[in-house]
């Protein structure tokens, strides 16, 4: 207990750890029950324990543990949240009075024990056997955890969803608890599907996602961010896939783990350049590197978080160097921090600075700070690398398709992983990684936002299917967070993210509500006038609708208009990119439009189907108090003092105290801005942002408010008729209905050419190499035939001949041997007189020559 | 009345080489394996009357042929009593001394 208060930080591991550990435990249990489940019909052990985990019945018990193991992480959360915060508090206060006294190591102090506290790191793998091996960079993967502000709010955000969720969920997904469930969406010979309702299942895939998304937010570092990622990755392939028996459920699975795959690949090639050339995948490292420091006084100075970029030149010493100059092709590494008390300065423009200089060199100089070089280009595609990640997980243009069809899986699944967790991850990782993105990699994203986020609100218009409504509503809005992120409102894409999470996961639960009221009916021609029927689902989702459309005091409104600000004021300092801040404030209005439209049809009017209407009940409580909790929250989760005033949120203050000085140098003042000229701030975009945040606020009310009118018009007074809409503009409305014609392009342009060269390589395969490989064989087993031939012929010929010579000549020597004695000695005497002979007769001839 | 013929080397020579050929025609004929036995003994013996009497009529042989026959002497007295071992035990075995029977080695 008392190190836990030393390392507070552990909190959060122990938080992460929990759903793992239900995780471990729904595992182990089910793999013990499908092990014993072949000796279900006996008496002895093997059958007791069947019966123990629930035998052919699905047990409640698994769902019990996942949402305990998830709530304890809460309150583990809960209590990190407040702790850091009271230990933040302190920070900042001992930095005031110290900075001014001491300057600045009072603060480095104070900032050190902080992190002391809050992080750690511990090394994975190595490469290498001595100390100096380890210390050489890229020799070692860490792992770790590291809490400041934003993963703080972030942890508690995840997990307060995650349990109203797993609450929901028991209720949800009720069917899943008999015995045998039928599958109305599957058709066999006989009928429908029957299988074995799979409750446990669910939540041991709920357990394991909680871990991933929760270690994800935990990483202080790229490579367990990318471990995570991939494990976020499957737990949403399997829970997409969780009614695997249909095919479209199969097919979505599939769908948005390939687009992930692409997505993925570029964040390998963006880990493998940071890692090649910076050594380290910590965010810290990395940052440190890739960013110019503060001078020796802990003091911002001109360059300070900047990219520091400049041409190749040889120094005075005639070293390899990098004259600093702006737009240059290399960037500068600041590969070891200044240490305190020496003479750091920052590099001037038009400075030569020794890089890649010999290690003697700096022995010699140990003062010198030691640094090398990147290429630029190679920097921004590693950002756009891990960049293209975030894209595929989070959903954005072009490769949104699969977030769509990833509502084939359970409801409790789509609000969770599909719109308030996993797919704001790629949004986290890029805040997370905002410093390594540089001005160009940023525009990038700010586009990929734009384009998404008119792209999927003008699908959303013509979608018909609740939950396909809130998907592509899903989508807009992160594209509204990465627009935010692109254009250097870093605390605003982030709050709007953390707000975006209560009111979708709202909304989706409230859609599974409507969804379990009606009986799995998703198609909104068919609901109509339920608002008498379910009263709290409709009231929350108004809630909820309220929120997104930007609705002044709620949640949304707050975030929404920090992000609207932002682009404005880029766009107010940069006119050439004005669209930035146009697609975004006419798809404000188009998200009040489509919002109202679900709601009205759902809600209101007159029973179009009324067969549903008839059954159509109210959800149980269990799944209604998450709606209200939620409901709660969507409205007040961002509130600050003065409520009315839309920058006056605490939760963004809260994120904003997490923000890297890099976004400052890049968009706004610098820390102190007496470091710059003062009128030099006017050009910026942090104080054109704030400037006109009530004008941009007011902007996007009006938008707001005139999709309001459009749809009570068309959806609620029928003034406007949208069949005779559809019938002015059949094309636009194919298109819209068609998606873009996303995926008929991507069908021509990838997968039918994919498929074409599969077919091409297997008939290859098939033809030329499996033909080569044959012949080969063939004419092998031709030159193996002849090689037999010579050798049963001639070799074992050749072998028995001497083996027979050898036998017979044995056999007839063995007549010899006769075993008399007296014919050995007629044989010694015969010999005898035989040698005497012999010996008489040479000796005569030597007498006689 | 022929005088008295001085006994030489030639009359012990033949006399051992007529011991020599009872002595091998004694183990060629005889079935009996103590027989055989003597008709080792009589070859040696016949051996031994060579080398005292190259030893009497040679002095250049003076020492060496005594020693070499009691060489031979010491070793046929090993030898027969190795012999008579296994006599006895080939006795015992098949109730009979007669060469002839042991043929169980036969190939």
């Amino acid at each position: 207990m008392e190190h836990l208060q030393h390392h507070p930080g552990l909190l959060y591991v122990v938080a992460t750890l929990l759903p793992l550990a239900s995780f471990l435990i729904l595992l182990l249990a089910g793999g013990l029950r499908a092990a014993v489940r072949p000796c279900r019909e006996s008496n002895g052990t093997c059958g007791a324990i069947y019966g123990m985990l629930g035998g052919d019945t699905p047990r409640k018990t698994g769902a019990y543990i996942a949402t305990v193991a998830i709530g304890l992480a809460f309150v583990c959360c809960l209590i990190g949240f407040i702790w850091h915060a009271k230990d933040t508090h302190h920070a900042h206060d001992a930095h005031a009075p110290a900075a001014s006294a001491q300057g600045g190591h009072g603060v480095n102090k104070a900032l050190h024990t902080e992190e002391h506290r809050w992080a750690g790191r511990m090394t994975w793998a190595a490469i290498g056997w001595t100390e100096s091996d380890l210390q050489k960079p890229g020799s070692k993967l860490e792992i770790g955890y590291k809490i400041d502000n934003l993963s703080s709010i972030m942890f508690l955000m995840v997990t307060f969803i995650a349990t109203l969720i797993h609450l929901f969920s028991i209720g949800y997904m009720a069917d899943e608890l008999q015995p045998i469930t039928e599958d109305h969406h599957v058709h066999t010979e006989d009928g429908h599907l029957h299988r074995r309702g799979r409750f446990g299942r669910f939540f041991m895939y709920l357990s394991l996602f909680c871990f991933s998304m929760l270690n994800l937010i935990l990483a202080d570092n790229l490579f367990q961010v990318f471990v995570s990622w991939e494990l976020v990755g499957i737990c949403s392939y399997l829970l997409i896939g969780f009614y695997y028996e249909r095919q479209s459920a199969s097919n979505a699975a599939n769908k948005a783990f390939i687009t992930n795959r692409v997505g993925d690949a570029g964040f390998i090639i963006g880990l493998l350049i940071v890692w090649t050339y910076i050594g380290s995948l910590n965010f810290d490292d990395v940052f440190r590197q890739v960013r110019a420091p503060k001078d020796s006084h802990g003091r911002p100075v001109p360059l300070t978080g900047q990219v520091v970029r400049g041409e190749p030149k040889l120094t005075d010493e005639k070293m390899p160097g990098l004259e600093v100059t702006p737009g240059g092709y290399d960037v500068l590494l600041f590969r070891k921090a200044p240490p305190p008390g020496s003479h750091y300065h920052p590099p001037e423009i038009e400075e030569v600075l020794p890089v890649d200089a010999s290690p003697e060199w700096y022995e010699k100089n140990p003062e010198e700070h030691q640094y090398s070089t990147m290429p630029y280009w190679l920097l921004v595609v590693a950002g756009l690398g891990i960049f293209l990640g975030c894209v595929g997980k989070s959903a954005q243009f072009p490769l949104q398709v699969w977030l769509p069809d990833a509502m084939e899986g359970p409801t409790p699944v789509s609000a969770l992983i599909h719109a308030a967790t996993m797919v704001a991850a790629g949004v986290y990782l890029v805040g997370r990684i905002y410093p390594l993105l540089t001005w160009d990699s940023r525009l990038v994203i700010a586009y990929t936002g734009a384009i998404t986020l008119f792209v999927a609100a003008t699908v959303a218009i013509v979608m018909t299917d609740i939950k396909k409504v809130l998907a592509y509503s899903t989508v807009s809005q992160l594209g509204y967070m990465m627009l935010a992120l692109g254009v250097g409102g870093w605390a605003a894409g982030l709050f709007h993210l953390l707000t975006h999470a209560f009111f979708k996961a709202l909304l989706f639960l409230g859609s599974g509500s409507v969804i379990y009221g009606c009986h799995h009916e998703q198609e909104m021609p068919k609901m109509g006038g339920l608002f008498k029927k379910m009263p709290i689902t409709a009231i929350t989702m108004l809630i909820g609708v309220l929120t997104i459309a930007g609705t002044p005091l709620f949640s949304g409104w707050y975030s929404k208009d920090a992000v609207i600000a932002h682009t404005f004021g880029f766009a107010y300092v940069h006119p050439r990119h004005g669209i930035l801040f146009l697609l975004p404030l006419i798809t404000a209005g188009i998200t009040t439009f489509y919002m109202f439209r679900m709601w009205f049809l759902t809600f209101t009017g007159k029973p179009r189907d009324h067969h549903v209407h008839e059954h159509a009940h109210e959800s149980p409580r269990l799944m209604t108090i998450p709606l209200i909790l939620l409901a709660i929250c969507s409205v007040g989760v961002a509130w600050g003092w003065p409520v009315w005033d839309a920058e006056a949120s605490a939760l963004e203050a809260h994120v904003h105290h997490a923000q890297h000085h890099a976004v400052v140098a890049d968009f706004g003042a610098m820390l102190n801005d007496t470091a710059l000229p003062a009128g030099k701030n006017e050009d910026t975009e942090r104080y054109w942002s704030q400037k006109l945040h009530g004008s941009a606020g007011m902007l996007a009310l009006l938008a707001a408010g005139l999709g309001f009118v459009f749809a009570f018009l068309t959806y609620k007074s029928n003034v406007l008729d949208p069949a005779d809409a559809k019938a002015q503009f059949p094309a636009v409305h194919r298109f819209l209905h068609h998606k873009w014609y996303f995926d008929e392009a991507y069908s021509v342009l990838l997968v039918r050419p994919a498929l074409a060269v599969a077919g091409w390589c297997s008939a290859f395969d098939a033809r030329v190499i499996d033909g080569f490989v044959n012949r080969f064989a063939s004419f092998s087993v031709w030159i193996a035939n002849g090689y037999g031939k010579f050798d049963n012929g001639i070799v074992d010929g050749l072998v028995n001949v001497i083996g027979n010579t050898t036998y017979r000549t044995g056999t007839w020597l063995r007549h010899v041997q006769t075993g008399y004695l007296r014919s050995y000695v007629l044989f010694l005497v015969l010999a005898l007189i035989g040698l005497y002979v012999l010996l008489s007769y040479f000796v005569s001839l030597a007498s006689l020559g | 009345m022929n005088p008295p013929v001085e006994i030489g080397l030639t009359h012990y020579l033949s006399l051992g080489a007529v011991m020599f050929v009872c002595g091998a025609v004694c183990m060629a004929t005889k079935r009996n394996a103590i027989g055989i036995l003597m008709g080792v003994e009589l070859v040696l013996n016949g051996a031994n009357i060579n080398f005292v009497a190259f030893a009497a009529f040679n002095p250049a042989f003076d020492i060496e042929g005594q020693v070499f026959a009691l060489f031979v002497i010491v070793l046929a007295a090993a030898e027969a009593a190795v012999a008579l071992a296994i006599v006895l035990n080939f006795y015992n075995n098949h109730m009979t001394v007669d060469v002839d029977t042991a043929e169980e080695l036969k190939g």
